[in-house]
């Protein structure tokens, strides 16, 4: 049978973001493929080393518009580090409640993405408008739906009042309904696990192969969190399951970031519970020591990386950041390689790809 | 791989591939060796057959302040805490042996080294451009001119 090369990309209906791929393929089966990244590359690293620390803040934010506060989250600890200065605790609660309320809204902004590619537009339109209960809380909360804005150096720029804790709780009480019903959708209906079940799976050796993090490695049955095994404040203070799964298919990705969608809304609830008193801020000065800092968070698609480098002044000399997405697309071409054109999307769909923060 | 005990590190490092490397402490959160640069690749082979470190996070080049003769690399491992292994790189012939086959994870971060700061990684069949347009032409943008600038 003659092999053909299909471009997809960089604009694709399948592609909510530009990404160039090559899929070689002989009759329905699918040999491999290449891939092609920087169709939204803002040179983000080196422009942030041309403006101060404090207006990187907002140029970090804009790596991703889906986790963008867990970024301006790993970019502060950074700064933080260098000045030798601690948000307030109260500050880091409510950093680490958005990070959890930006987990459900990415796990579940995954889920419809992948049940509207398999064609059960039903879950998709559930998922997405759970998604919305989630978003609406860090919009009342922080005035913003994708960029928040929450994080500054030295603290957080909003505070939770009683109204908010109350509205917080309801929503969350709710959304833990509606997941535990999608949940239950994900386990039980057979048109999702015709889909999904032994396609692409990928094993814990290659996990390792590629040093894939985050959910992808978890649904692969490796037990890695950073939240947990390289904790900051207040995860060391918290408790919470690390889930994972043996089967590393489609299925298991599906299953998995939904139960850590159950887990991270458990997390919200155990938040507000512990939020302690006290300010939300100190001041920081503008110029920053000499000194180097790496600092590791887990961002809804696993490891975020961050290496900072100051020479005293107040823009930084060097920033580096590696984002989950990056390793999860190294290992797509391996991936595609031995499955029907026909699982292209799930596969696709199974990385959770963030071009926009692969591409930086 | 916690700090104390980078000097078992530097004696590994010394007994598997004779060279000679220093514990560098510099970056807060994470300890550091800084090998010869031609040894990179029996240092991880022995990194991760002896201590089992196989996770590569990252790969940060950079040039440091006035050593504008200079790249530096450092390679960013995780095993239950972060571990570095860094070396330096003339800036005029930047060239170092590629890990992608025993770290195809290492692929990416090799590439967007290679186009940002020239770096050459010896055993790669091609190192295509990942984020810089085919057509670029200005050369790698994260290298300083002669004035300094960056």
């Amino acid at each position: 049978m003659k092999k053909m090369s299909i471009p997809i990309g960089p604009q694709h209906p399948l592609l909510k973001e530009p990404l160039s791929m090559i899929i070689d393929i002989e009759g329905e089966s699918v040999l491999g493929g290449s891939l092609r990244l920087g169709y939204v590359h803002r040179g983000i690293e080196k422009l942030a080393q041309e403006r101060t620390y404090v207006q990187d803040v907002h140029l970090i934010e804009r790596i991703c518009g889906i986790c963008s506060h867990v970024h301006t989250t790993t970019f502060c600890l950074a700064v933080e580090a260098l000045l030798e200065i601690e948000a307030p605790p109260r500050a880091q609660y409510i950093r680490a409640l958005m990070c959890e309320l930006e987990r459900v809204h990415s796990h579940l902004l995954w889920l419809g993405v992948l049940t509207k590619h398999v064609g059960l537009d039903t879950i998709f339109m559930h998922a997405w408008h759970d998604r919305e209960m989630a978003l609406d809380i860090m919009e009342t909360i922080s005035g913003g739906r994708v960029l928040h804005a929450a994080n500054m150096i030295g603290g957080v720029r909003f505070d939770l009042d009683k109204e908010n804790e109350v509205m917080i709780r309801e929503v969350v009480e709710k959304l833990k309904t509606q997941v535990g019903g999608l949940l239950d959708v994900i386990e039980n209906e057979p048109a999702l696990r015709a889909r999904t079940q032994g396609v692409a799976p990928i094993t814990g050796d290659m996990i390792r192969k590629y040093c894939a993090v985050g959910p992808i490695a978890r649904a692969s049955g490796i037990d890695v969190d950073m939240r947990r095994d390289d904790p900051w404040f207040p995860y060391d203070q918290l408790d919470f399951e690390v889930i994972t799964h043996p089967d590393g298919d489609a299925w298991a990705r599906t299953f998995l970031r939904t139960e850590e969608t159950r887990v991270s809304l458990n997390l919200c609830q155990h938040i507000l519970e512990e939020l302690p008193d006290g300010p939300v801020s100190v001041r920081a000065k503008r110029r920053v020591p000499e000194g180097e800092v790496v600092i590791r968070t887990e961002a809804p698609r696993g490891e975020v990386f961050y290496y900072l480098r100051s020479d005293g002044t107040d823009k930084p000399a060097r920033l580096k950041v590696r984002t989950p997405t990056l390793s999860a697309l190294s290992m797509l071409p391996e991936q595609l390689a031995a499955i029907q054109v026909a699982d292209i999307p799930v596969v696709l769909a199974g990385v959770d790809l963030c071009i926009a923060c692969a591409d930086r | 791989m916690r700090p104390n005990n980078l000097d078992d590190l530097v004696a590994l490092i010394k007994a598997k591939t004779g060279a000679d490397s220093t514990i560098y402490t510099g970056i807060a959160n994470e300890p550091a060796v800084r090998i010869p640069a031609g040894k990179l690749r029996e240092v991880v082979t022995a990194m991760m057959d002896d201590l089992d470190i196989t996770h590569l996070s990252a790969i940060t080049a950079q040039q440091r302040g006035e050593e504008k003769d200079l790249i530096e690399l450092i390679y960013h491992f995780w095993q239950g805490s972060g571990i570095a292994v860094m070396m330096s790189l003339p800036v005029k012939s930047p060239q170092v042996d590629s890990l992608i086959d025993i770290i195809r994870g290492a692929d990416f971060y090799e590439r967007e080294v290679a186009e940002m700061f020239g770096v050459q990684f010896a055993g790669r069949k091609e190192t295509p451009p990942l984020l810089l347009p085919d057509e670029w032409d200005q050369g790698p943008p994260f290298i300083s001119d002669e004035e300094g600038d960056v």
